[in-house]
């Protein structure tokens, strides 16, 4: 590929030939193109309602253990629940993926710090999945 | 302030540096990568003067935006999910943090957070909507003006039903 064709002033003219920085190899981009686009569908309305009845239909100093506990004596709301966090931890992690990926250059670098992403993630998703478990039990 | 409250706050405070720390590598990031960064300079204020037809520029920014909005978002999530889960543990320690959010600073938060959280809705929906029915770049320039009046629409009525009683 030949290197950009600049111009007096440093801009592009349609038709100029650019370099693309390399992606990393391997594939998966379509595995994150859906993942994304799934998850996030799901997540307009779980976190958009969400957010709407922890701050809205009811004011958020209301809503305390007496809140949660009404509301985790429905298994709908648990399950909205259970939804909204696995929906949030993939669309995240997966969101978080794909900026390592754009930023760190160094190979070496870019596995350790999505190796952290990945760890920390997978515990807070644990840690999510005991609380709604814990309330079943 | 218990012990539990500052821990909270500590966290919070962290996951805004955090947040800020990612617009600098970003910011970083995107003035290395050839074709005009993304500084307010001189060449980009004449870009901005071009007719809306003749600049796609409003892409870039949404990009910029969605994947600000979405690391936020994200960062704070992780706080979320550990403050909920003291509801577990101890129903009288999750009452202790939880007291913080009807605090006005905190509210403050919350409303940029719904902010943060309406953009990235209406925009995604509208990246989806532009693979799903195809869209030309018309289009897709109505959609993201769409998106952002629904943003400051809804944002701002939200904002003011969180600060209602502290204003009150």
């Amino acid at each position: 590929m030949s290197t950009p064709a600049r111009h007096k002033g440093g801009e592009f003219r349609p038709g100029d030939r650019y370099d693309v920085p390399a992606r990393p190899a391997g594939g998966g981009r379509l595995f994150y193109y859906l993942t994304v686009r799934i998850t996030g569908l799901l997540l307009a309305i779980l976190v958009l309602g969400h957010f709407a009845v922890t701050h809205i239909t009811a004011d958020v100093a209301e809503t305390g253990s007496d809140f949660i506990a009404r509301r985790w004596g429905s298994l709908l709301w648990l399950l909205w629940d259970w939804a909204m966090l696995t929906a949030a931890m993939l669309h995240g992690v997966t969101g978080v993926w794909i900026m390592i990926e754009d930023y760190t250059p160094d190979p070496e670098k870019r596995r350790r710090r999505q190796r952290l992403l990945v760890s920390i993630s997978a515990l807070l998703f644990v840690l999510g999945l005991v609380v709604i478990a814990a309330t079943i039990l | 302030m218990t012990l539990a409250q500052a821990l909270f706050v500590v966290a919070l405070i962290g996951v805004l540096i955090a947040v800020v720390g990612f617009g600098f590598v970003m910011i970083h990031s995107a003035a290395r990568s050839g074709g005009g960064g993304s500084y307010l300079d001189a060449r980009l204020l004449r870009r901005l003067q071009r007719s809306p037809k003749e600049r796609a520029e409003f892409n870039r920014w949404a990009f910029y935006a969605h994947r600000f909005t979405g690391f936020a978002v994200f960062a704070f999530l992780c706080l979320h999910i550990v403050d909920v889960s003291l509801y577990a543990f101890s129903p009288e320690a999750f009452d202790e943090v939880h007291a913080l959010y009807g605090w006005t600073p905190m509210r403050l938060f919350e409303c940029v957070l719904l902010f943060a959280i309406l953009f990235h809705t209406f925009n995604g929906l509208r990246i989806l909507a532009i693979d799903v029915a195809d869209l030309d770049s018309r289009a897709s320039r109505r959609l993201f003006a769409g998106t952002l009046v629904l943003t400051a629409l809804l944002g701002l009525s939200g904002s003011a039903i969180i600060m209602a009683p502290v204003l009150a």
